[in-house]
């Protein structure tokens, strides 16, 4: 699903990914860790298309990253996010904010979606109307709208208790088992638990 | 429907969109509509009564204009003339009034002006308009350190005139030391008017003879007004497109995390673009409409404030509500341009925690 071929990246002078070349198949649970500044956020933005490496090569489902012309249907289609903070327009409602994501045919399973999250009675209601555990549910349906082939999260419970944390990866795993490929960046190491694959990053480097 | 619950949940920013919009298209709006009033209520004085205007050569106002009045004789004996007369237009202060119209004008033009009570004025004597008169409980008035006697009033259609005084023109000549400002002529054969004109050109070399709609179309004071009214125009257009622009430039940074959230969702920069264009659209049209109607209000109240003696009318035609109405577009377009630009380029990388990196 994901071939990396040596990845570089820099920030201006500073290197920080480096020559990073690894492979997720189908359905894999990959668990990206590391330290602050080792360079997993960054792996998980080029990954998911967010930032072009500095050098190498990318590819998702057989595409090459850099010569996909409709990047935006790309995403739209293959891709789901997950982000820290959950990321939802305040002003459109739960149901709105997970249509705004979903593609014309696809919004039919928003219900069914939101019904499996256990937030049906949420639809109408506004982010901050939620608690935070129900916000990132609902990131997390919206990211599932489009059945995308690939979830990618960075720190999906980084503002979580451990009951929520629990519940948002176990919606992860659900998916997984469904046939997603799910890409999690993550400092918690409650994740191992779920993952199928981990990549530990240090310095740019994978270890 | 995005765009509508943007502008609900941006109620500060979208009012002040919505009155930078609504101040603009008013300026413009009252501006264009009085300079049109003034022309219209001028053009009409001009035009009413009369196929030929008759003024002095090179002289570019009728208020500094001096017309030998004896020519009437020989203009009423040319074929196809139906009749003729003189007029002087000025102005001056008439008691506590700082400044009014006066009408000076040959006998057989009295008819123009329907009396209200009263009669005709004979030398000495002068009818007011019911504008004026409001302000006047007086038998006389003093006109340029004269008195005269008030005969009546009048009324009329034109705003000039019901704030002005008329009196016979051998008074009025007396006042501002002038033969005729100008001099009309009505023709019996509209076919002839050009014919009339040749031989009325003939006549005298220090009058220049035009036909009403040519002088209308010529006249300097209204070209002046014009393009008056245009640079006004031009500027609260500016105006309100500087305010949109600032406006919307604030809208966007304050959510650019809305428009990274829609770029990683994969909405097109299109889609971004087309979204704010349309919540600016919304509360354009909105302004527009406002603006429309509170100028309606403000232009039917003006003929009605004493203090303006009726001399500032505001006429707003169809083609100028369609005109401002272009122009409103316009600017909301180009005002929001740059900064929909600037939003659909939001890169959502800033919604991955960069200080993980």
């Amino acid at each position: 699903m994901i071939q990396a071929s040596n990845i570089s990246h820099f920030y201006g002078s500073e290197q920080v990914l480096f020559d990073l070349t690894f492979e997720v198949q189908s359905g894999e649970f990959l668990f990206l860790s590391g330290e602050s500044g080792s360079g997993k956020s960054t792996l998980l933005s080029i990954l998911s298309t967010l930032l072009n490496p500095s050098s190498g090569e990318l590819l998702i489902d057989a595409e090459a990253v850099g010569k996909i012309k409709n990047i935006d249907y790309f995403r739209q289609s293959k891709i789901g996010f997950v982000f820290q903070f959950h990321y939802l327009i305040n002003y459109l409602s739960v149901y709105e904010n997970i249509a705004l994501a979903a593609m014309d045919d696809k919004k039919e399973n928003i219900n069914k979606i939101l019904n499996e999250l256990g937030i049906l009675e949420l639809s109408s209601r506004y982010p901050n109307e939620i608690s935070g555990g129900q916000r990132q549910r609902v990131a997390v349906a919206r990211a599932l709208v489009n059945e995308p082939k690939i979830i990618f999260a960075d720190e999906p419970t980084g503002s979580l208790d451990s009951k929520n944390s629990t519940i948002v990866y176990e919606l992860l795993q659900k998916a997984q088992k469904n046939g997603t490929t799910v890409v999690v960046a993550s400092h918690d190491m409650q994740i191992q638990n779920y993952a199928t694959k981990i990549i530990r990053l240090k310095d740019g480097q994978i270890l | 429907m995005i765009a509508f619950k943007a502008i609900r949940k941006n109620p500060f920013k979208s009012l002040l969109i919505f009155s930078s919009i609504t101040i603009a298209v008013m300026a413009i709006f009252l501006i264009s509509s009085v300079s049109q009033g003034v022309i219209g209520m001028y053009s009409k004085m001009i035009k009413t009564d009369g196929d030929i205007i008759i003024t002095q050569k090179g002289i570019s106002d009728t208020f500094f204009s001096n017309v030998d009045i004896s020519l009437m004789d020989k203009i009423d004996k040319l074929e196809h003339v139906s009749s003729s007369y003189a007029m002087i237009v000025g102005a001056s202060p008439i008691g506590h009034i700082p400044i009014a119209g006066i009408y000076g004008t040959t006998a057989n033009h009295f008819s123009h002006y329907k009396l209200s009570n009263g009669d005709y004025p004979k030398e000495g004597e002068v009818i007011l308009g019911e504008n004026l008169a409001k302000q006047f409980k007086t038998k006389s008035i003093n006109i340029g350190n004269k008195n005269f006697e008030i005969s009546g009033t009048y009324s009329s259609e034109i705003g000039f005139e019901e704030g002005g005084v008329v009196m016979n023109i051998t008074d009025a000549g007396k006042l501002f030391n002038r033969s005729a400002s100008f001099i009309l002529v009505s023709s019996s054969s509209p076919n002839e008017i050009d014919g009339i004109v040749q031989k009325i050109s003939q006549l005298n070399s220090e009058i220049e003879v035009k036909t009403t709609q040519n002088f209308v179309k010529e006249y300097n004071q209204f070209k002046i007004i014009e393009n008056s009214s245009f640079v006004i125009s031009t500027l609260a257009f500016a105006m309100g497109l500087m305010g949109i622009a600032s406006v919307m430039s604030m809208i966007v940074n304050s959510r650019k995390e809305e428009f990274g959230i829609m770029r990683a969702l994969g909405k097109s920069r299109f889609f971004i673009i087309k979204n704010l264009f349309f919540e600016t659209l919304v509360m354009s049209l909105s302004a527009y409409l406002f603006a429309l109607i509170l100028s309606l209000g403000i232009l039917a109240m003006l003929p009605h404030i004493e203090m303006l003696q009726g001399y500032v009318n505001g006429t707003l035609s169809l083609s100028s509500a369609l005109y401002v109405l272009g122009s409103t577009l316009f600017m909301a377009l180009l005002g929001s341009l740059f900064p929909a630009w600037i939003a659909s380029k939001t890169d959502p990388i800033l919604l991955i925690n960069q200080g993980c990196a």
